[in-house]
């Protein structure tokens, strides 16, 4: 009898759990976390905005652009910073771009700084922002989830230029470190507003 | 999936060799009915946890270690989904995962280590040495203690602090990720410790029987406790024993049997069963 009750009542805890907790799981679970396998993935260091999808990626032809980032890139120069709960690797990243008085605030609530104005930050956790984190995918080289990954994109007459690496932005494995991502997104303002002299 | 036989540009080759290579030393190795039928459950297991390239991840958790950073986790980590409760103060993960392993445990108690976990698997295949040491009882509470710490450290640090030092994290996910592309990586700085760890792991599995199970695994000591009040039990008639203690001989755990049959420790692998020449032990569901 009283196996029972021990019985149902995990039984009971485990439904419940299963509940309000499955998808979170799901999502941590989808999400690959660089910092957890110690390892992140090199990069092709920044030579020049790609159009269509570089040799290293899995997919070929343009990009599927979600809508929400062509829109901003209309306006703006976008930089999407997908992040991980936990994630160590994002967070150093952050916290660099915070020294670096690129960004204020948290990964959750982190805007621009006025510096930086011309540009449209998208700081996305990957796993629970279930309108947002799935672009992921599109950026990653083989189409996974791996964070941190940050993105760089504009719009310049009708065409999405765009350059994009997953792991830490610390400057090995031809990552760039904060100042060379800040003279990345310097060059997409130059080359979006035609400002090279 | 087709096999096409060229295992170098295959991404499931970390995962079909070991298997093909296991099932071979198997065979020879589990003798016995409930063997056999154990052999069967590990090599599903080993496949089910690895099923995400037919399934996707999903939000279930594995009721054993196996690392959802591996290529084709299916499951989560009980240990990651109880270190992000703590780091993220998400404290509602830790309902799904105190009812899933009070269910699956009140059940079967610990017979997961036995049937289904790929690294209880891995140990029964390195067959580590029988050991006497006196301090095995005493390090038996080390999975105990590495347990109770994984939450304040996950509190106080706001990390996965297990997960960055974990040695299954790094032989079922960072070893997998580096064969499927040598060159492909940079290491942070918790790259060598991994992999220390993960040496680690290897003399602690050829040296002993179940030695990461015995001494350091905290999925084990989460599930161990269970085995007074499950289910399934390992039921012991004093009657028929004749004392020949065949089944303390065989016992990966090395647990004190024929006396000790209500162990926290033993892992319901049914070796004992299976040796013991008068029928004095036997699986028993029990309300
Ligand atoms: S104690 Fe051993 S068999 Fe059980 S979960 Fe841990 S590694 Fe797996
Ligand atoms: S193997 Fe069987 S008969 Fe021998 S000691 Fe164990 S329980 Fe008793
Ligand atoms: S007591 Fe028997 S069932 Fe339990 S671990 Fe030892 S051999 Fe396996």
């Amino acid at each position: 009898m009283k196996k029972a009750i021990y019985l149902v009542a995990a039984l009971i805890i485990f439904a419940a759990g299963a509940n309000i907790a499955y998808d979170s799981v799901k999502s941590l679970n989808i999400a690959r976390c660089l910092g957890c396998i110690a390892m992140e993935p090199k990069a092709v260091k920044f030579e020049e905005f790609w159009v269509e999808y570089p040799d290293h990626y899995n997919n070929k032809g343009i990009p599927p652009h979600p809508d929400w980032v062509v829109n901003a890139s209309k306006q703006k120069v976008v930089m999407l910073f997908f992040w991980g709960p936990s994630c160590e690797p994002c967070e150093r990243q952050w916290e660099a771009m915070k020294k670096a008085d690129l960004v204020k605030g948290s990964e959750e609530n982190g805007s621009i700084t006025a510096n930086f104005s011309y540009i449209q930050l998208f700081s996305i956790n990957a796993p629970y922002d279930d309108e947002k984190g799935e672009a992921i995918r599109i950026y990653t080289p083989k189409g996974d989830t791996g964070t941190p990954t940050t993105v760089i994109l504009f719009e310049k007459n009708g065409t999405i230029y765009w350059y994009a690496f997953s792991g830490e932005a610390n400057g090995e494995g031809g990552r760039p470190d904060i100042n060379e991502l800040i003279n990345i997104l310097e060059k997409a303002k130059e080359e979006k507003y035609d400002l090279q002299s | 999936m087709i096999c096409n036989l060229n295992c170098a540009g295959c991404p499931l080759a970390y995962l079909c060799i070991p298997l093909a290579i296991g099932a071979f030393i198997a065979l020879k190795r589990y003798r016995g009915g409930l063997q056999k039928k154990r052999l069967a459950s590990q090599l599903s297991f080993l496949l089910i946890s690895n099923a995400a390239f037919v399934f996707g991840a999903t939000g279930l958790i594995y009721t054993y270690f196996y690392c959802w950073e591996s290529p084709y986790a299916l499951m989560a980590c009980p240990i990651g989904v109880l270190e992000h409760a703590f780091a993220d103060r998400s404290w509602y993960l830790l309902v799904y995962l105190a009812g899933l392993i009070g269910f699956a445990c009140i059940i079967f108690g610990r017979a997961a280590c036995g049937w289904a976990c790929p690294i209880g698997f891995l140990q029964d295949l390195a067959k580590g040495r029988r050991t006497k040491s006196k301090l095995d009882s005493k390090m038996r509470l080390l999975k105990y203690a590495i347990l109770l710490a994984i939450p304040p450290v996950c509190y106080l640090t706001e990390k996965l602090a297990y997960t960055d030092i974990c040695p299954i994290g790094g032989l079922t996910a960072t070893l997998p990720y580096l064969a499927m592309d040598p060159n492909g990586y940079t290491f942070t700085v918790f790259f060598i410790p991994k992999m220390i760890n993960v040496a680690g792991f290897f003399i602690l599995i050829f040296l002993m029987t179940r030695g990461w199970c015995r001494h350091l695994c905290p999925v084990g000591a989460m599930m161990a406790q269970f085995n007074k009040i499950s289910l399934l039990q390992l039921k012991y008639y004093e009657k028929k024993c004749i004392k020949c203690f065949k089944c303390a001989g065989v016992c990966p755990m090395q647990i004190n049997m024929p006396y000790d049959n209500r162990s926290g420790e033993c892992i319901r692998c049914g070796k004992c069963i299976d040796i013991c020449p008068t029928n004095a032990l036997a699986f028993e569901f029990r309300w």
